[in-house]
């Protein structure tokens, strides 16, 4: 053979084994095409061999061979043997023309020359192509070149294929925890996840077995709840902090490896009877709560977990986890919404869910019962269809309405099945879950019998009223009598010059004037608690009305000697308020003053306040004995004259403040005290010049 | 001397108010109830009627209504009696069309004085 033609061979092997490594995908593939590509009799390539060296023992192992049909798969060359070595030990091209005579010979069946060309990636030998001839001296420089040149091009597609690996592991890990994380959200039952996860852990680590356990916050125990292949089923165990491998990762929060478990003082004796070798275990953490802890163990004693295994565990525990807090948080939700469930369906209020179109979506036993649909009649029919009457319909669409936007309260009537009518508060509100809207909510409370019960309740009111009005006119008149003859009687006494007789007839009429007196207050006070008192408003001359309560008070003022000085502007003008009620109040005050003054003066003032033109003040202003502040608190109570001393001394039904005080707030004013014991009191009612009637609403 | 007709239905009041009425030397009548009011003074013999409220048959703010509904009576003077001092007996008084009222129990002065004042004016 030419050397021309040999060199056109070389080529031809060098372009099948390009493009035998372009197609492949695999190390193994490329290792084949390496082979299979540069074997040629012709150029004395009989034998090749690709050996990768194994890095944790350094033994070169034959990955591919060609030319050597009962090649023993994955022989390896231990560390330090063989004419290949050389090329592993100083990354050089090394020709050796005849093996026989190398002291590093190992006895085969190739007695030729040979040449080792190494296989570098990034500077690092990770292997060596062996090329073998049966020939002596067979190769030459242009060998070399070519073998160089192959070497090279496989070099780069091998580092290729190891990152292609080294993703494709990444991918199937990830897919492990996909598959895990699809079984969470498919299968919460926390065991049968968790004993997902140790399968998946087991299989991608090659580990002979493993388990989870799961931290029992209350009684500070891991439960083991999920095992495989750890040479006895250790579910259910449990294990205090500290104890065996898990307990002492789930003290200190941090990974653990042990060699040699048998040797290890911190193991559990409820694991004394197993025959792993080596241990890893890792807490499951939540942030930097703890949740459990996994572990995966080894019978193999030629196995040893390192870095890389830490590494795949470190994907898994998270994995746990989450598992173990989605179970929990899962747990929790069921149990709320079971509670709130419970609420609902005992609720004694009627409650509906409805959609975006106001249908029923669903409802609870009190819903069925108030409105007469079962559930299965009023599910997916439009609510107001259900339950408004004709006259209702348009109100209640309106709330329906409204309650998908904002919470609508309100008192209402609907109808029930059987077409009777229900007294219902009602409460409507949207439901909006993550901001998005999804219908509404309707509450509805029977108030029917509350209704009911308000209606007796003011009938019964309405009726006592009516009671005490009879009641006061039935005893007023017969009081009319008594008091009427005694008057008749001191006149004709007198005409009759039985004047002794006087005094008693007089006592007579004074206790009827009082006991009428007290029943009008009476009748008064109890018309303003019922609400049933009533203004009567009127136009009237301010400065007349004034004149006219001024002499009527006149005999009152002097009876104990008082002075009475009444101011009242002349252009105090005209009011318009409740006459009547004006003068009993003016009267009322003036009639007090009197009673408790004493060769005194009395002021009666009018005016009109300047920084208030719509306002009337009326000022009753005395210099009698005056009240302590405790009397003045209890002044405007009912039956509350300062002492009940003071009652029978100075007589008076001990009304006449609460009345006035009640009046001065139907006409939308008020009442005020000044006073000081020993210096007189004074009295001040502020009046809208134009009063509304404002009455029912303040009593 | 003036004639008064004292509608009232209350033997007592009506016993006690026209014996003070007639010490003080008027001629009294008396009606029981407000048809037999209203039928009297149609007659045209009184100078005065002195109104009960509250009556059997038709009530005194009802039997004031028909007396100024007949031309013949549409000025006699009329005091209303009502029961208690309370706003709304006034107002109703004076819009059935009575002259003036006082409220019982009487007193008797204050009476006499609403009395003479009315019929000073009618006369």
């Amino acid at each position: 053979m030419t050397r021309r033609s040999a060199q056109a061979r070389r080529q031809a092997a060098l372009l099948r084994l390009t493009t035998g490594i372009v197609s492949a995908h695999t190390e193994d593939e490329i290792y084949r095409s390496m082979v299979e590509g540069l074997h040629d009799e012709a150029l004395g390539y009989s034998f090749l061999g690709v050996f990768i060296v194994d890095p944790e023992t350094g033994d070169r192992v034959l990955r591919a061979s060609a030319g050597w049909p009962d090649a023993p798969e994955h022989w390896r060359v231990h560390r330090g043997e063989g004419v290949s070595e050389r090329a592993v030990e100083d990354g050089q091209l090394h020709y050796t023309p005849d093996v026989t005579r190398d002291s590093r010979y190992l006895p085969s069946r190739v007695r030729g020359s040979e040449v080792d060309i190494p296989l570098r990636i990034d500077g690092d030998t990770i292997g060596v192509l062996v090329v073998e001839s049966d020939t002596r001296d067979a190769f030459d420089e242009d060998d070399f070149e070519i073998l160089g040149a192959a070497a090279d091009q496989a070099a780069i597609a091998i580092a290729r294929a190891q990152l292609l690996d080294a993703e494709r592991r990444r991918a199937d890990e990830h897919k492990a925890l996909l598959d895990t994380l699809a079984d969470l959200s498919s299968e919460l039952e926390l065991s049968r996840v968790l004993q997902a996860v140790i399968d998946r852990a087991v299989t991608q680590l090659g580990v002979s077995g493993g388990e989870v356990a799961i931290f029992d916050a209350e009684r500070e125990e891991l439960v083991v709840v999920a095992s495989r292949s750890v040479g006895k089923d250790s579910t259910g165990t449990r294990l205090k902090l500290d104890e065996g491998a898990m307990g002492a990762v789930a003290r200190t929060l941090e990974p653990l490896i042990i060699p040699s478990y048998h040797e290890w003082l911190g193991r559990s004796e409820k694991y004394a009877d197993i025959t792993v070798h080596s241990v890893m275990a890792a807490p499951l953490l939540i942030g930097r709560r703890l949740v459990g802890a996994i572990a995966t163990v080894h019978s193999d004693p030629e196995r040893i977990f390192g870095e890389e295994d830490l590494r795949l565990l470190n994907m898994f525990a998270p994995q746990a986890a989450i598992a173990i807090e989605n179970a929990r948080l899962y747990t929790e939700a069921q149990r709320q919404r079971q509670y709130f469930e419970s609420l609902v369906q005992n609720s004694p209020v009627a409650i509906v869910s409805l959609d975006l179109e106001h249908r029923i979506v669903s409802c609870n036993p009190t819903f069925e019962r108030l409105f007469g649909y079962p559930s299965e009649d009023a599910v997916g029919r439009p609510l107001d269809e259900l339950i408004a009457s004709d006259e209702s319909r348009t109100e209640a669409e309106a709330y329906t309405r409204e309650a998908l936007d904002h919470a609508v309260h309100g008192i209402g009537q609907r109808r029930h099945r059987d077409g009777h009518t229900v007294d219902v508060e009602i409460l409507g509100v949207p439901v909006v879950v993550d901001g998005e809207r999804l219908g509404l909510m309707g509450l509805y409370h029977d108030i029917t019998e509350l209704l009911q019960a308000r209606r007796e309740a003011e009938a019964a009111n309405s009726a006592k009223s009516q009671f005490l009005a009879n009641m006061s006119h039935e005893l007023r008149t017969p009081l009319n009598a008594i008091i009427g003859y005694s008057e008749m009687l001191q006149d004709e006494v007198e005409d009759l010059g039985h004047e002794t007789l006087g005094d008693d007839l007089s006592r007579i009429h004074t206790a009827g004037r009082h006991l009428l007196a007290l029943i009008n207050d009476v009748l008064d006070l109890s018309k303003i608690e019922a609400g049933r008192m009533e203004l009567y408003l009127e136009d009237f001359d301010v400065r007349a009305m004034v004149d006219d309560v001024a002499t009527t008070a006149k005999p009152l003022i002097d009876k104990n000697a008082n002075r009475l000085v009444v101011r009242c502007p002349d252009d105090a003008g005209v009011m318009r308020g409740d006459l009547t009620k004006v003068r009993q109040m003016l009267l009322n005050l003036l009639s007090n003053a009197s009673k408790f003054t004493s060769n005194g003066r009395i002021d009666l003032e009018v005016e009109r306040p300047p920084d208030d033109g719509q306002a009337l003040v009326f000022r009753v202003r005395d210099t009698g004995i005056g009240m302590t502040p405790e009397q003045q608190q209890r002044v405007f109570e009912a039956f509350s004259q300062a002492e009940a001393s003071t009652a029978r001394r100075f007589g008076g039904t001990g009304l006449g403040l609460a009345i006035s005080k009640r009046f001065c707030e139907m006409m939308g004013g008020g009442i005020a005290l000044e006073s000081e014991p020993g210096a007189g009191s004074t009295f001040t009612i502020r009046l809208p010049a134009t009063a509304v009637a404002v009455a029912e609403s303040s009593t | 001397m003036a004639k008064i007709l004292l509608v009232e239905d209350n033997e007592m009041n009506r016993d006690m108010l026209s014996r003070r009425l007639q010490r003080k030397g008027y001629e009294v009548a008396l009606a029981v109830d407000g048809r037999q009011g209203v039928d009297m003074a149609s007659t045209l013999e009184y100078d005065l009627v002195l109104m009960d409220m509250s009556l059997p048959e038709i009530d005194g703010w009802e039997a004031t209504r028909e007396l100024r509904d007949q031309d013949s009576t549409r000025n006699l003077p009329i005091i209303a009696l009502t029961a208690h001092a309370m706003s709304g007996d006034r107002e109703k008084a004076l819009q059935a069309g009575c002259d003036d009222y006082d409220t019982k129990p009487i007193e008797f002065d204050r009476l006499v004085g609403k009395i003479e004042t009315l019929l000073q004016r009618s006369s």
